[in-house]
């Protein structure tokens, strides 16, 4: 594009043709009021305040959606301007309400803002309300449209950065309004209470809806969303001590821009429960009572060393939080083996299969961190893989229905027809399980067309030949027969691949199944022969359930990696990384791989575990068959919760550290991309309650350690040096990303770590179902709660909303079983059972069931089994077998 | 009379028949309402699914366009002109007449389907003023006296029938 030169407030100027003269003249810090603009949707000129003049011939133009040209003379200020503006305000201001003066947007409303600016108090004109139907029948949103200005923009947000359309303009002229089809209120809508229209609305229009506090925040602060794994960045408004309002952050740059989800705008509320914990506590004769913080340390510092030097480290276990910080986990791994000598150490993301996504990284040796979620829009083709990121990770879901509305291929393989489905050039309807068959069969179908990269193939990989050999010998006939799918869907959707490099969605649907480990594997397959690993745009894209999941297992969480992913034990290449850590923490380490979760339940059992440490998790509720844990730990002599909320998993502990919610710490956390994000407390912990960091600095003192670690930034300063993955965690700047230290010749031409093998082709065993539980069920998340629901349970909102979690099941099956909508069932599986209402849902095919998860305290946990594993350490906690009763 | 119930088989062949006209949202509606005489506001989500769009912008384009209607109207349809020059001849009066005649308000149906009463800002016939419309047909020149005789002509036409 041509450069061009122009003049704006007399100011010389040379600029890119076809930008915006708005752009141009913010580039320039040359400020234009607009009310309808906003950086991230598509221009529009709807309110004409950006108005400016050209000089030469007199033409005012709506700066937002006029292009700049060659030796334009522009005024954005003159007299003739603020005149046009005055007198567009007085308009919009003749036609509001008397309501304004009590608007729960005070000043931050824009239009008020540039009245103000403008000095338009008094219209005088004929003032002409345009009264409408005032709706709050929802917990989240109020919707006062007369106050609306027809900008459009959350309209435009709707559409354009949520991709749900919700809303569109109805009606016209005086009447026209937002509204949603057949003028529902919103709860009836497809509206997802994403909120992103209202931080977007300029005026009181929208607003959230909150009955704790009225009013504009007293101060803000920047944070990071407390949820899932996207780590949206966000502002939070703060009254007091009270976190009243959250927004998407100003920040330009960030994963989320201007949008957030239902969780990250509203179930915030739970860090105002009253509910929360706020002193330590301490069991005696039976009772929970409270006691001092330093009595609580002393305590657990003493049993700890106790039953470490009467019963042995094996006898000790800590599980790490996947929600607190990167330095909070860094401190605690580092309690564990150093002051406790164990590797018995794991965190919650185990249960969302970070063992699988550890594969990935042992194959490419790290090669394969980093996977920004804005290349997803310039991808070649998008494979969306047991994952339902429109509930489980919003935001993800947005990136992918923006792509495919971008004219990006979008492949969706689940059992169930979800609404990413319908954003779908094909959607793959397989049979629960055979996601290993599907992917084999498509490799096979590429293989024969030979449809691979074979420049790639050669110059990164080997054991192509034995691999290819497999896909040669595949039998495809077993394919569509258990994927239940047809040849023909399976050509199309090769058809469609042929020739592209791959994004790869995957959700829990494959790090939570039995065959999870084997379908990696058969993807990872895959992603080589297409050429698609170390490609932006392309590769292995898992979904993180929490937002610090990452982070806890590169800050060495888990009982087989020490920080920084690396191995604990690696005999062939001398032990190199454990025998650094052991000088730079001047202590022996083990090499054996300590319990990961489920080990520790079962050491439990045997009565081999005397003492656990958990930090900030609900294994009673988070884990499945709940009546096993809690025997279980309630065998283990002594249990320490640290914890925000008195958890059911508090209520059998021995001592209870009251911690802080991540709002009112500081830290840094690890986003499913690779982004790691510092934010700085916004608010202060509620009573007595400390920073977890503190607390775990605190218990480490008392246990007699003296070796620094006292403030966040030296925890900070001694994570960035001896973690080279972190190395630009050095407290200069907000955001960083992880390092790519991989010396496989695809990532570094010189390395000395040799080509990326294939692996050879498996398949799935053959089921056998027995007819006593007829149906599959498939537990999945639901967007208003987070993983088991400890958390999203105590946000008022969402408990407004009442989510009863009926049992979905295909008409079809609800017919033959005499089920209509709302009867009450009862389910049942080998493991145990849960009573809910039924819904018919024409979306499910038969013989399979959905059961939400996180609502009745997370009773889906009781039909699957704790220890159901196809290979080590893949959970199979997706799907079930079941049958049901009618009640 | 009663508008007939929905024929949802013919609704589903009319918006079939355009399917593959992606991006033609306005013929298709313009055959639904045709068909119908309406648009079905049930039918706002098959055809939003038909032309990939969302059914919040169908509806916005149906109701941004006064050639369409989501409810069902009369058999006749009295558009009463409400524009100046009308206005400064007495058309509201004349519309007062027309309510009072009809016994329905502007922008209502009468319960048994035969009238729908609407306005509209001019009829581009200012020298004929006040003015109305029945169906094609343009009234000019209106009094009162003559608005209840061309009401009890389209009224008698129904008892004919
Ligand atoms: S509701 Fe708000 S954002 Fe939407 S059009 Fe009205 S003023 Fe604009
Ligand atoms: S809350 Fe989200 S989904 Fe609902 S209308 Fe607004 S932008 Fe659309
Ligand atoms: S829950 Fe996830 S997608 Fe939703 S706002 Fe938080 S980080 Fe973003
Ligand atoms: S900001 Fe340019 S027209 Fe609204
Ligand atoms: S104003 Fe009535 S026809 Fe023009």
């Amino acid at each position: 594009m041509e450069d061009i030169t122009l003049t704006i407030n007399g100011k010389k100027i040379s600029c890119q043709e076809g930008t915006s003269i708005l752009n141009v003249a913010e580039e320039y810090g040359i400020k234009i009021p607009t009310l309808c603009h906003h950086h991230d949707l598509e221009p529009f000129g709807a309110c004409r305040l950006c108005l400016v003049e050209e000089e030469k011939t007199g033409r005012l133009m709506a700066s937002c959606v006029a292009p700049v040209a060659q030796d334009m003379t522009i005024l954005t200020d003159s007299p003739r301007i603020t005149k046009h503006r005055r007198n567009i305000v007085r308009l919009m201001m003749a036609e509001h309400p008397e309501s304004c003066l009590v608007c729960s947007k005070g000043n931050r409303c824009q239009l008020r803002q540039i009245a103000a600016q403008l000095g338009v108090g008094e219209t005088d004109l004929y003032p002409m309300p345009n009264y409408k139907r005032l709706e709050q029948a929802n917990p989240f949103i109020i919707r006062d449209l007369s106050k609306c200005i027809l900008c459009g923009k959350c309209i435009r947000a709707d559409h354009e950065l949520v991709v749900v359309g919700a809303i569109d303009y109805n009606l016209r002229g005086f009447r026209s309004r937002p509204a949603t089809v057949h003028d529902l209120p919103l709860k009836d809508s497809s509206c997802t209470f994403c909120g992103t229209c209202v931080s977007m609305c300029p005026t009181g229009a929208l607003a959230s809806k909150n009955t704790q506090y009225v009013g504009t925040p007293e101060r803000e602060g920047l944070s990071v969303c407390g949820f899932c794994g996207v780590g949206c960045s966000l502002t939070m408004g703060v009254a007091g001590e009270q976190v009243i309002e959250v927004n998407p952050s100003h920040r330009q740059d960030t994963v989320n821009g201007a949008t957030l989800c239902v969780r990250g705008h509203f179930a915030h509320d739970f860090l105002n429960a009253g509910e929360r914990l706020i002193r330590p506590m301490i069991r005696k004769d039976g009772e929970l009572i409270s006691a001092s913080w330093d009595e609580a340390l002393e305590i657990v510092a003493d049993r700890l060393l106790n039953i470490k030097r009467t019963s042995g480290p094996q006898s000790v276990a800590l599980l790490g939080s996947s929600k607190c910080t990167n330095e909070e986990n860094y401190l605690f791994q580092k309690i564990a083996r150093v002051l406790l000598g164990t590797n018995n150490i794991d965190n919650g993301g185990y249960s969302s299969g970070q063992r699988l996504l550890r594969l990935i990284d042992e194959k490419t040796d790290g090669g394969c961190r980093i996977h920004p979620l804005e290349q997803l829009e310039k991808a070649e083709a998008i494979f969306v893989l047991g994952a339902n990121p429109d509930q489980s990770a919003p935001v993800v879901g947005y990136y992918l229905k923006r792509a495919s509305r971008k004219g990006v291929t979008l492949i969706v393989a689940d059992p169930r027809q979800t609404e990413l489905a319908d954003f779908a050039s094909v959607w793959l309807s397989l049979l629960p399980q055979s996601d290993l068959e599907l992917i084999n069969g498509i490799s096979a179908l590429l293989y024969q067309k030979k449809a691979y990269d074979p420049s790639f193939i050669d110059r990164f990989t080997e054991g192509f030949g034995e691999y290819g050999d497999g896909l040669s010998s595949l039998d495809l006939e077993r394919v569509t027969g258990v994927t239940g799918l047809d040849l023909d869907i399976l050509e199309e959707t090769a058809g469609l691949l042929n020739g592209k490099k791959i994004a790869f969605v995957i959700g829990h649907g494959i790090l939570q199944q039995r065959y999870g480990m084997q379908s990696i594997e058969a993807l990872f397959n895959l992603s080589l022969m297409t050429g698609s690993l170390g490609h932006a745009g392309a590769g292995i894209y898992g979904l993180a359930r929490e937002n610090n999941q990452i982070g806890a297992w590169d800050m060495g969480t888990a009982p087989h990696a020490l920080p920084g992913r690396q191995p604990l034990n690696d005999v062939l290449n001398g032990d190199t990384a454990r025998r650094g850590w052991e000088r730079a923490w001047q202590a022996k380490l083990l090499p054996d791989q300590g319990s990961n979760v489920v080990r520790m339940i079962e050491e439990a059992e045997k009565g081999n575990l005397k003492a656990l440490y958990i930090l900030g998790e609900n294994p009673l509720r988070s884990l499945p068959q709940p009546e096993r844990v809690r025997k279980a730990l309630e065998s283990v002599d002594f249990v320490v919760v640290q914890d925000i909320f008195p958890t059911e998993t508090a209520e059998i502990a021995d001592v209870i550290m009251p911690g802080a919610a991540f709002s009112e710490k500081g830290g840094s956390i690890t986003n499913m991309e690779g982004r790691i994000q510092t934010f700085r407390p916004v608010t202060s912990p509620p009573g007595e309650a400390k920073p977890d960091w503190e607390i775990l600095f605190l218990l480490a003192a008392k246990m007699g350690y003296t070796g620094g670690n006292d403030s966040l930034e030296k925890i900070r300063a001694e994570i960035a040096e001896l973690v080279p993955m972190y190395a630009e965690l050095d407290g200069q700047r907000d955001v960083a990303w992880v390092k790519e230290t991989s010396q496989r010749k695809l990532f570094d031409p010189g390395g000395k770590g040799g080509m990326i093998p294939f692996s050879s082709v498996v398949s799935t065993g053959d089921e056998v179902y027995d007819d006593i539980y007829p149906f599959t069920a498939i537990l999945g998340s639901v967007r208003y709660h987070l993983g088991s629901g400890t958390r999203t349970g105590y946000s008022d909102r969402i408990g407004e909303l009442g989510l009863k979690g009926e049992i979905e099941i295909s008409p079809e099956d609800g017919i033959n079983s005499g089920l209509r909508n709302g009867d009450m069932v009862r389910v049942l599986s080998p493991h145990g059972s849960l009573e809910r209402a039924i819904r018919l849902e024409k979306r499910l095919r038969k013989g399979l069931i959905f059961v939400p998860l996180a609502v009745n305290a997370n009773d889906a946990m009781n039909l699957i089994g704790l220890t159901e594993l196809c290979r080590p350490e893949s959970p199979g906690w997706k799907t079930c077998r079941v049958k049901l009763e009618k009640l | 009379m009663k508008p007939e119930e929905i024929d949802w088989g013919r609704l589903a062949s009319v918006i079939e028949k355009h399917r593959d006209e992606k991006s033609l949202l306005i013929p298709l509606l313009q055959d639904i309402q045709e068909t119908f005489g309406y648009i079905p506001p049930k039918s706002i989500e098959s055809v939003a699914e038909a032309m990939n769009l969302f059914p919040s912008q169908v509806q916005g384009v149906i109701s941004f366009y006064a050639g369409f209607s989501l409810k069902p109207k009369g058999k006749y349809v009295l558009r009463c002109c409400r524009g100046t020059a009308c206005h400064v001849k007495g058309s509201r009066s004349i519309l007062r007449v027309v309510e009072k005649e009809l016994g329905i308000n502007e922008g209502d149906t009468s319960p048994d389907y035969q009238f729908t009463l609407e306005t509209v800002a001019c009829l581009g016939a200012c020298f004929l003023a006040p003015t109305m419309m029945v169906n094609r047909d343009y009234f000019g020149k209106l009094s009162p006296t003559k608005v209840t005789s061309i009401l009890a002509e389209y009224r008698k036409d129904k008892e004919e029938r």
